[in-house]
């Protein structure tokens, strides 16, 4: 078997990617309208959305960075998983109910529209849907530069596709991504979320057997070895301290209620009550996936402060090195067809939001109405979008890393601190404001730009996420207090009654 | 009811924002963010945990206790009013003591472990370790217990699901 180790690795890659083909030419037949193609009918069953919901928060980035994160400053990075209990909950409490009611009072299809519908108004909307935009280019872009990064090194390893290019590698998987959510829209979205979720299940759930099995003494020995070493990364705020691991906690914790690929899934569901079966199946769907991520990282660090393995040339190797040392064929193949499945389940939410702002919510905001034929236009612009993350990620990687770097800065803190106010708390808060939430979304916004362009360094570890979210949060507050309190639409006001 | 709460919750975000301010105002001293790993390139370490301590512990405490409250605040302002009974206060009380049960140990643990450089285990991580890794998870479960068992009681129950579907038809009827 291990004489036939790439090819079985590459059959089993292969073998999803026909899945989630398959899963497109399927949806194409239930996606009628943009209804279906952006928020699929608010049809789903909970264990659709569950899956969806769980596979959409855990990116490649879990799977790749993650480790990497703890190999190189040990247990600091745990916080950023070990939160999700209370990130899932908050999220729940804050937004489920009430962005699944305004999307089905106003017909809503994306975050952008209930954001219009809550304050009434088009500023809003429109700054919300830029600030989309913007993160979704940066997250396509990074989540596809991954994404075939990762194949190249599979090919490469292979006798036939051992020169292939990363252009080729780029073309391969982006089209795989594009024909789905093309076809099927958030439909084949999120039934491949179903698949790619119980893929990341199930490699999350082997790797932790695997990792605990890589030393005699199990995890116990491999924290001694690390705790030996440096103390300090073995201990609750790792190497890289306290203050960024609850910076961690914070952006990550508080701010999941903020991601619009997240919260955007709440809207889906068939029934109101679905959440309270939703929440805790989405939450044991992430942990049991996220054990990758812990175990990979803490057996790398062990190994190689131990001296079992040479140092790492950088800290996003260990996933693939720990497979190289400790899976078998198969292992490595389904963590492989895992790894392009978180990376994939993410981008496709994105795209699908993304898509959504460009086509539904900036038309309108602008012109007052939408484009004619939504549907058609979505498919092209699905397209387009993916086509452009791809160039920036290809001349990120070739000529010039800022451009993406630099739209990476718009990821998960710039959503965290634009829409957790605006959004989870402004659907709890009826004397909140529009000029409240246009300061918050655009003191992130700032603050998150000024912050990567200058390059601030900021003391002990604080990062401009962390500023940016509690400014855009004290804003949001004292402009709200500061402003006339509002009228509100008498459906949204009923609603928020109940 | 709500306007009060609000108040709270404004306030606890201006407690959050000024320790924060404060921790950023005192020097922090070389490995505050961690060091380069003596040894292995493309690896950090802590360093003297003690030391990046000393200035601001106490400071970090209270943000992570701020910012537990800033959390079950926000759940109880999520939950109607009138649907703010004892037993559901309570049930946020005891999310946040088990939460902040977690917290404290974990820290205080740490401490411990810096003075005497000694730690117990428990499955497969020292001590305040597994505070972190299994009690954060855990407290965070109360909290999702608190929501799916309590459903129907406190977020939504089958008379606000009638009102629902009432809104909808009146608005429906509107645009009709």
């Amino acid at each position: 078997m291990e004489a036939f180790r790439q090819e079985i690795i590459l059959g089993t890659i292969a073998l999803y990617m026909a899945l989630c083909v398959l899963i497109g030419l399927w949806s194409m037949g239930r996606t009628r309208n943009p209804g279906d193609f952006f928020i699929a009918g608010r049809s789903l069953g909970p264990i659709v959305i569950s899956l969806a919901v769980f596979a959409s928060t855990l990116s490649g980035f879990g799977f790749v960075g993650g480790p990497g994160l703890v190999y190189s400053i040990g247990v600091s990075s745990f916080w950023m998983v070990v939160i999700s209990a209370t990130a899932f909950g908050l999220g729940f409490f804050l937004v489920a109910k009430r962005i699944r009611m305004v999307a089905e009072l106003r017909g809503c299809m994306s975050i952008p529209d209930v954001i219009a519908a809550r304050y009434g108004s088009e500023l809003a909307r429109l700054l919300v849907a830029v600030t989309i935009v913007l993160g979704v280019l940066g997250y396509l872009a990074t989540q596809i530069l991954a994404m075939s990064v990762v194949m190249q090194a599979i090919f490469a390893d292979t006798e036939m596709f051992a020169d292939i290019s990363l252009l080729s590698c780029v073309v391969l998987s982006s089209t795989v991504l594009v024909f789905y959510c093309v076809t099927g829209g958030v439909i084949a979205s999120v039934y491949t979320d179903v698949l790619q979720g119980l893929v990341m299940m199930v490699a999350g759930f082997l790797i932790l057997i695997t990792a605990m099995q890589a030393f005699d003494g199990g995890l116990r020995e491999a924290s001694e070895i690390v705790l030996a070493d440096d103390s300090e990364s073995m201990m609750p705020f790792g190497a890289a301290g306290i203050v960024t691991s609850l910076g961690w906690f914070f952006i990550f914790g508080i701010g999941l209620a903020g991601q619009p690929h997240i919260v955007t899934k709440m809207m889906m569901n068939k029934n109101l009550a679905d959440n309270r079966s939703i929440l805790p199946l989405s939450l044991l769907g992430y942990i049991v996936s996220a054990l990758l991520w812990i175990s990979i990282g803490m057996v790398m660090r062990a190994v190689v402060v131990g001296g079992g393995a040479e140092p790492l040339s950088q800290p996003d190797d260990a996933a693939s090195t720990f497979l190289a040392m400790f899976a078998s064929p198969l292992l490595a193949g389904v963590v492989f067809a895992a790894l392009f499945s978180a990376i994939m389940s993410t981008s496709d939410a994105f795209l699908n939001i993304g898509t959504a702002a460009i086509i539904h919510d900036i038309p309108r905001a602008l012109r007052n109405r939408p484009v004619n034929n939504e549907l058609f236009w979505a498919r092209v612009v699905t397209v387009v979008l993916a086509v452009v993350a791809a160039g920036f990620a290809l001349f990120s990687y070739y000529r010039d890393a800022t451009l993406v770097a630099l739209l990476g800065a718009f990821g998960w803190s710039t959503f965290a601190a634009s829409l957790f106010p605006v959004l989870a708390i402004g659907l709890n808060w009826k004397r909140a404001t529009t000029a409240g939430a246009v300061a918050a979304v655009t003191s992130a916004l700032l603050i998150n730009f000024v912050v990567q362009l200058a390059g601030v360094p900021l003391p002990w570890g604080i990062s401009g996420g962390l500023a940016a979210f509690v400014t855009s949060l004290v804003l949001f507050f004292a402009v709200s207090f500061a402003t006339p309190p509002p009228t509100l639409a008498r459906d949204i006001d009923r609603m928020m009654e109940i | 009811m709500d306007r009060l709460l609000v108040c709270v919750i404004f306030a606890v975000v201006l407690a959050m924002a000024a320790v924060l301010l404060l921790i950023g105002l005192i020097e922090a001293p070389p490995n505050a963010a961690g060091v380069a790993h003596d040894t292995v390139a493309a690896m950090q370490a802590g360093g003297d945990g003690a030391l990046r301590l000393e200035a601001i512990g106490g400071f970090a405490f209270a943000f992570q206790s701020l910012v537990l409250l800033f959390a079950i605040l926000l759940c109880v302002l999520s939950v109607k009013p009138t649907r703010r009974t004892p037993a559901f206060i309570g049930w946020m009380v005891f999310t946040y003591a088990v939460n902040m049960l977690v917290w404290q140990q974990m820290y205080f643990g740490h401490q411990t472990f810096l003075e005497t450089g000694e730690t117990g285990w428990f499955l497969g991580f020292p001590t305040a370790t597994a505070w972190q890794v299994y009690g954060v998870w855990f407290a965070g479960v109360v909290l999702i217990a608190v929501y799916s068992a309590g459903f129907r009681r406190y977020i939504l129950s089958g008379d606000d699901e009638r009102c629902f579907e009432e809104l909808l038809r009146e608005s429906g009827e509107l645009r009709d």
